[in-house]
């Protein structure tokens, strides 16, 4: 067995843990900050400068909190549903090539974890998977209101998966591949449309399959105007109300580490990934994720929370057919050569 | 070599170990979690043989779905509804038994007829890698070789959708056009999302033990102390 590989992969992979985490902890800052300009209030800015130390002193506050288990709570599950939840969040972010290999000490390294050949599946296979944690979480608690934001997360998950895997259906039928390594590659190359040069970015090929993936990938993050599993003013925040101190902090982390693992292939997929004018590099990813990280939150701040059957409406009866219509029309024009991309 | 064998070990023991787990768990939700343990342990395994698309075919639809709904159903029924698993009717656990042995003699003769290894299919790993990996070989011998059951399979899961959308359909042309109208007016935080409809159906009535008792106050109840005051049975309690 060849080692030195394995050893590389698990390096890189432990660097884009942290990085993710450090990501993580300034995410929950810049969105309390943007939400507060948002609506005209100034929000945290008095731990460090401009407030930036107040990530770590969340950090220390959850740590040093009580871990309370209710009594009426299935015990096991309850203490492992946060930790599925945690484990789960940065396994997608494994898949996302951060850009072309580089030499390091006279060795040539992939700037990627893993390039499976099922990578985009295996992103949405993660994503599936991290659904237990919320249910469970929801169950094991004990709690009403707990359940019914496990069962709302349920149904609105396996709904929205279908949307999200659909979506990604034309790129497939554009690149004849599922490795994101692959996806990138073709994304690379230029399109020339009359007289204009235009990256071949998947945004311009399949601009209803990016925004049936934008919608489909707040659901699968419970994120506003889609958070119903955790709707504060209905379910007192849903499958973690029981939780606390350092558990519920395992749900948060896992929250915000699927909004930056969903940006960050949502920009490979769609905005070329590290495909940019200039110089290509991992910064023009870090630039497109950040973008989408602002929309997250500017949703957050304008829209109110859609009520539950409009919710599983949209889904099934709105965003389900314009999948599929996008697939047909994709393989139409695969088929007849007109995209010739 | 040994590394991968021992890996493989690994990834059996737990899959056989959740698989007795699902069997012996006294609650069914113990159950699932144990077979969606079972399940991406298998997953591994596939992936360990290079078969990278049944393992992410069989999380996403075994583990990310099917299961999933299946806790859906076993969180929505009260505990003391759901059939006893243990023990049983004595028939039914002779059925089971014989059934299991079955299926035991089924998987030891398949394993035992065949040499360790398989005899070697059409698709070398050689062919896999020419036509550029596994998925575009599995799409290229589904949509060749085994064309007919593909459609089929679809005819059969398009019937389905049909027959399902069928059965969710309102009876009534005025409800239909309500449910469309619904379904396009998206008013957020309106209480039925729709305004010019007919008015919102009446709430049931309480129930009889529910109901004031006529007298109008509550009955004065005289206790000694708390716990004897809480054995009364408060207004509208019902008591099983």
């Amino acid at each position: 067995m060849d080692w030195e590989p394995l050893i590389v992969s698990y390096l890189f992979g432990f660097v884009l843990l942290n990085v993710l985490l450090l990501a993580m902890a300034y995410m929950t800052w810049l969105e309390r900050r943007l939400v507060a300009f948002f609506q005209d209030r100034i929000g945290p800015n008095r731990t460090g400068p401009f407030g930036l130390l107040q990530p770590i002193a969340d950090a220390v506050k959850l740590i040093s909190k009580e871990d309370i288990v209710p009594a009426n709570a299935d015990r096991l599950v309850f203490l492992v549903a946060p930790l599925l939840s945690f484990v789960l969040a940065p396994l997608g972010a494994l898949v996302v090539p951060f850009g072309d290999a580089v030499t390091v000490f006279g060795r040539q390294v992939n700037l990627y974890v893993i390039d499976i050949n099922v990578a985009a599946l295996y992103f949405l296979a993660v994503g599936s998977m991290g659904v237990y944690g919320i249910i469970l979480g929801g169950y094991a608690s004990g709690n009403r209101y707990s359940l019914l934001g496990a069962l709302r997360s349920t149904a609105q998950v396996i709904s929205y998966e279908l949307v999200l895997g659909l979506s990604l259906v034309g790129i497939f039928i554009l690149t004849g591949s599922l490795s994101l390594v692959d996806i990138l590659r073709v994304q690379q190359r230029t399109l020339v449309l009359g007289g204009l040069e235009l990256p071949n970015w998947f945004l311009l090929s399949q601009p209803l399959a990016f925004v049936l993936f934008l919608i489909a990938a707040v659901a699968e993050t419970n994120r506003a105007p889609f958070d119903l599993p955790e709707a504060e003013t209905e379910l007192i925040a849903g499958y973690f109300t029981e939780y606390s101190g350092f558990r519920f902090s395992f749900y948060f982390l896992a929250e915000y580490i699927n909004m930056i693992v969903v940006s960050l292939i949502a920009a490979t997929l769609f905005l070329g990934g590290i495909d940019g004018p200039f110089v290509d590099g991992v910064w023009w990813l870090a630039v497109k994720a950040f973008i989408f990280l602002f929309f997250y939150v500017w949703l957050r701040a304008t829209l109110p929370r859609f009520r539950y059957d409009q919710l599983m409406g949209l889904a099934w009866k709105v965003l389900l057919p314009l999948a599929l219509i996008n697939i047909g029309v994709t393989g139409l024009v695969r088929l007849w050569g007109i995209g010739a991309l | 070599m040994a590394i991968e064998v021992l890996i493989f070990y690994l990834l059996a023991g737990v899959a056989i170990a959740a698989a007795a787990g699902v069997v012996l768990a006294r609650n069914p939700v113990h159950s699932a979690v144990s077979l969606v343990l079972s399940f991406v342990n298998v997953a591994a395994i596939y992936v360990m043989l290079r078969a990278e698309f049944l393992a992410v075919a069989q999380v996403i639809v075994y583990t990310g779905a099917i299961i999933v709904l299946v806790l859906f159903v076993l969180m929505l029924v009260q505990q003391q509804d759901l059939p006893e698993f243990h023990g049983g009717r004595p028939l039914r656990r002779a059925v089971g038994f014989l059934l299991g042995l079955v299926l035991l003699a089924e998987v030891a003769a398949a394993i035992l007829t065949r040499s360790l290894r398989g005899a070697p299919g059409s698709w070398p790993p050689e062919a896999v890698a020419a036509v550029g990996g596994n998925i575009q070989a599995i799409g290229r011998e589904l949509y060749s070789v085994y064309m007919l059951p593909i459609q089929a399979t679809a005819l059969l899961l398009l019937a389905a959708t049909v027959g399902a959308l069928f059965l969710a359909r309102p009876e009534l042309i005025e409800e239909r056009l309500a449910v469309a109208r619904r379904l396009f007016t998206i008013s957020l935080a309106h209480p039925r999302g729709v305004d010019p409809l007919q008015p919102v159906a009446e709430l049931p009535g309480p129930h009889d033990n529910e109901r004031k008792p006529a007298g109008g106050d509550r009955v004065l109840v005289m206790a000694r102390n708390a716990e004897e005051f809480t054995e009364q049975p408060a207004w509208g309690e019902i008591r099983r």
